[in-house]
């Protein structure tokens, strides 16, 4: 009988132990997937003093870099699920089971809040001799090989608008590697490369300065930021059903969180994506506004890795089927 | 016109400003000078830090930080053999050998005169010449950057020391180690064994420290019993003679570290050790031997590493391409500070651009002061006795190990390369051409296999591309006679013309 009363108030103490301790008792940890000065880097840092305002507590900020985020996502997961260490990360973990890349992804985390998201934008440099997308198939088909396409290696913004495009033409161009759309886009400037796929927010201010031209906006709807950039659906109504489709930033903890604690986080973040200064920041640099939690952020997810597994496993660029990790058709 | 110098004196008339960069500038060397901390981290932290402040106290004290922090490296470089940075490797090679023979209060004079020299070079080429140099530098192909890094490889003929044999090894294996991870072009995992660990790579700052710091406190365990070096501090603030002398040499350094600096994708140290395999060449006879404590090889990537630092702003302010990783993340903070760095800042934002110009020289000033105060207290460390200062570089190589990522991982990888590196010291081999090779590895790679698909994987393409090309071509040629120039063929035909 005693044991059993014990063995009562013990439970009871463990259950409402989370309660007791206000949450955020100490300093949380925050894991950004990527290097400093990055989009996903910029985002999280604008987003995060505005969250940590609503939470009351502090968010120490670093960057885990390497294997596209795997290291970063990976050692949260196998941290402790009591809130103390978040996740900021991009799109690329749901693509790591297709590309061989790790067992875990976002399935194994809680979203906090799904910030944003990116258009991507096709652009070519200054001097290309075209200036429509129509006008570049027809140059490809002429010239075969001849056009040079910057990629970031498979599983990227720019080998999933590709397998978009091989998708509805194929097109036989020189896809030249380059470590992220950055680099690539420079590259574009010199000349080394003719298009490149890219996210609008890091092409916008080139295309603005007119070191690059537009092609198309890979989406359904005009951008604000950029409103005379044509979108790929008034010229090719047929992309209409991949679209819309964009890379995106997410806070993510780990599963087995207390709901609490993914209450308040939520909340904070929720708070936090409404400044005024950070929605200022977003649109500047072209991304759409999300602000999703909860069931709403796990429907977006699950929806975008079946289309863009499904996509680069079409394309042939997986090294396993997304059917294997029941990953359902889109 | 007077509205630039309106803007560039903002820095220099506003209290708070001037205090900010100040205090940056000094915090920068502190934050150079210990390994592992590096200037990347110290301004992306400071992105958080400065949220809620004006534009420009946060750049004020960003570029305060940049400033000092590539010159600081240098410090440890010279008085401990740990080169605070990658940029300060070269500088390691004839300081740590000056320090040694007592002339560490002398080295750091050297090196802080000549830093603020190849600052105000940097900071004068961005002011005047910004769009063209950016222009240039934008048109760098990739089998360009390739040459490069061919040419980059080839001083492993400097740093090999007595067997340049040895030297090719070393430098072959430190290529092997910067291949380790995934493949970032392709998303192939090379040499990981499946290890989501290895798939980052092994940290080349790691790779560093290990092989300066903790081989050469393995070294020293060896003469236990000698005293630590007496220094003699008689001038530190070099003559005028002495810093016309070497005029000719900071001036072709500082433009080598100007456009390796303005290249996106290469920065202060292969600018460093590219200026350091020039002096070599350059100087027919110097006073002391390269390696064994000359001067010309602290003045020439001294002045290399910090006209890199005006020279990564070129792009960035011009362009909004960054010219390394510091100014990477600069970017980003603009962007946070409701700034559009692209193309179109010199043009709707001028003032912007002369206000970074401003905070650059205010910091390259700084730089100077605060570089040649409290030098007689920072050459204490060299005699100090080895039983205080092998624990001293134990200690630092592993706070600075752990720093560089926050990870248990890098400093097990720097304590193993640390046992390698004092093994392969004992039997002869140099340590500069490994981590010439970590850091050109990447570089070569990856534009070798742009430049081969860009042209279809077709060498007779590529060679045309090359010899149609000035640039390509002057690349080319450049890599031919320095490889010559180490062949007994060529001393050959040197003997036959002087005699």
């Amino acid at each position: 009988m005693i044991r059993k009363l014990l063995g009562a108030t013990l439970a009871l103490g463990l259950t409402t132990l989370p309660a007791l301790a206000e949450y955020p008792e100490k300093e949380i940890q925050g894991i950004i997937q990527w290097g400093a000065g990055g989009s996903t880097d910029t985002v999280m840092r604008a987003v995060t003093p505005h969250a940590e305002k609503a939470l009351g507590g502090s968010i120490v900020m670093q960057n885990v870099t390497g294997g596209v985020g795997a290291i970063a996502l990976n050692q949260v997961v196998n941290g402790d699920a009591d809130g103390y260490q978040i996740l900021f990360g991009a799109e690329n973990p749901l693509l790591y089971k297709v590309m061989g890349l790790g067992d875990k992804d976002y399935n194994d985390f809680t979203p906090i809040n799904v910030l944003a998201r990116g258009v991507p934008i096709l652009v070519a440099r200054p001097d290309a001799p075209f200036n429509t997308y129509p006008e570049m198939i027809a140059y490809i088909n002429a010239h075969p090989r001849d056009v040079k396409f910057g990629s970031t290696g498979p599983g990227g913004l720019p080998s999933v608008v590709t397998a978009m495009i091989n998708q509805k033409t194929p097109i036989d161009v020189t896809f030249v590697p380059y470590d992220g759309d950055g680099p690539a886009l420079t590259a574009l400037q010199g000349g080394a490369i003719d298009v490149m796929p890219a996210v609008l927010g890091a092409a916008i201010e080139g295309i603005k300065g007119g070191t690059m031209k537009t092609i198309a906006l890979f989406d359904v709807e005009a951008s604000e930021a950029l409103p005379e950039a044509p979108t790929i659906v008034s010229t090719n109504p047929e992309f209409g059903a991949l679209l819309p489709w964009g890379p995106f930033f997410g806070v993510f903890v780990k599963k087995g969180t207390p709901d609490d604690v993914v209450a308040k986080l939520t909340a904070a973040y929720g708070e936090g994506a409404k400044a005024d200064d950070f929605k200022a920041l977003m649109d500047g640099r072209g991304f759409k506004m999300m602000n999703i939690s909860g069931a709403e952020a796990q429907a977006f997810l699950a929806k975008w890795q079946s289309t863009t597994a499904w996509l680069v496993q079409d394309a042939g660029l997986t090294k396993a089927s997304p059917a294997d990790f029941g990953i359902p058709k889109p | 016109m007077i509205e630039i110098l309106q803007n560039v004196l903002i820095p220099f008339l506003d209290l708070k400003l001037l205090s900010l960069v100040a205090l940056g500038t000094f915090s920068g060397i502190y934050i150079g000078a210990i390994p592992g901390l590096s200037v990347t981290m110290a301004v992306s932290i400071l992105i958080s830090f400065t949220f809620s402040w004006d534009v420009y106290p946060a750049i004020s004290l960003m570029i305060g930080i940049y400033m000092g922090g590539v010159y600081g490296g240098s410090r440890t470089a010279i008085l401990l053999n740990i080169p605070g940075a990658p940029s300060a490797i070269a500088t390691a090679l004839d300081g740590f050998p000056m320090a040694q023979r007592g002339e560490a209060g002398e080295a750091i004079g050297i090196t802080t005169v000549m830093s603020f020299f190849g600052g105000l070079i940097g900071i004068t080429v961005l002011a005047l010449a910004a769009p063209s140099v950016s222009a240039f530098a934008i048109k760098f192909q990739p089998r360009d950057y390739m040459l490069l890094a061919v040419l980059g490889i080839l001083l492993v003929g400097s740093l090999s020391g007595d067997s340049l044999v040895k030297g090719i090894f070393a430098g072959a294996m430190g290529l092997m180690i910067g291949s380790i991870g995934l493949d970032p072009l392709t998303m192939d995992q090379r040499f990981t064994f499946g290890s989501t660990a290895m798939m980052g790579g092994i940290s080349f700052i790691a790779v560093m420290i290990g092989m300066f710091g903790v081989s050469e406190a393995l070294i020293q365990l060896h003469s236990m019993k000698t005293p630590g070096v007496k220094q003699v501090i008689n001038r530190i603030v070099p003559s005028f003679g002495t810093i016309r002398k070497y005029l000719p040499l900071s001036l072709q350094s500082s433009a080598i570290g100007v456009i390796i600096g303005a290249l996106p994708g290469t920065g202060g140290d292969i600018a460093a050790l590219m200026a350091y395999d020039h002096a070599r060449r350059v100087t027919k006879d110097p006073e002391v031997p390269f390696g064994q404590g000359a001067r010309e090889g602290l003045v020439a990537p001294e002045t290399a590493n910090n006209a890199a630092v005006g020279g990564a702003f070129i792009p960035m302010m011009t362009l909004g391409i960054p010219g390394d990783s510091v100014t990477a993340i600069m970017i980003g903070a603009l962007f946070i500070h409701g700034l559009h760095p692209g193309p179109m800042l010199m043009v709707e934002q001028p003032h912007m651009f002369w206000f970074i110009v401003g905070c650059l020289m205010l910091a390259n000033i700084f730089m100077l002061i605060f570089g040649l105060t409290g030098i007689k207290l920072f050459v204490k460390v060299v005699e100090m006795p080895r039983t205080v200062l092998i624990p001293l570089i134990l200690l630092l190589s592993i706070v600075g190990a752990y720093a560089v990522n926050n990870s248990l991982t890098d400093v097990y990888w720097m304590l193993g390369f640390g046992v390698l590196g004092y093994f392969m010291r004992l039997y002869g081999f140099s340590l500069g051409p490994v981590i010439l090779g970590v850091i050109l590895s990447r570089l070569l790679d990856d534009n070798w296999r742009r430049a081969i698909i860009s042209d279809q994987e077709s060498l007779p393409r590529l060679l045309h591309g090359i010899v149609t090309s000035p640039l390509s071509l002057t690349l080319f040629l450049a890599v031919i006679v320095i490889f010559l120039s180490k062949t007994p063929l060529w001393s050959m035909l040197m003997r036959k013309k002087t005699s």
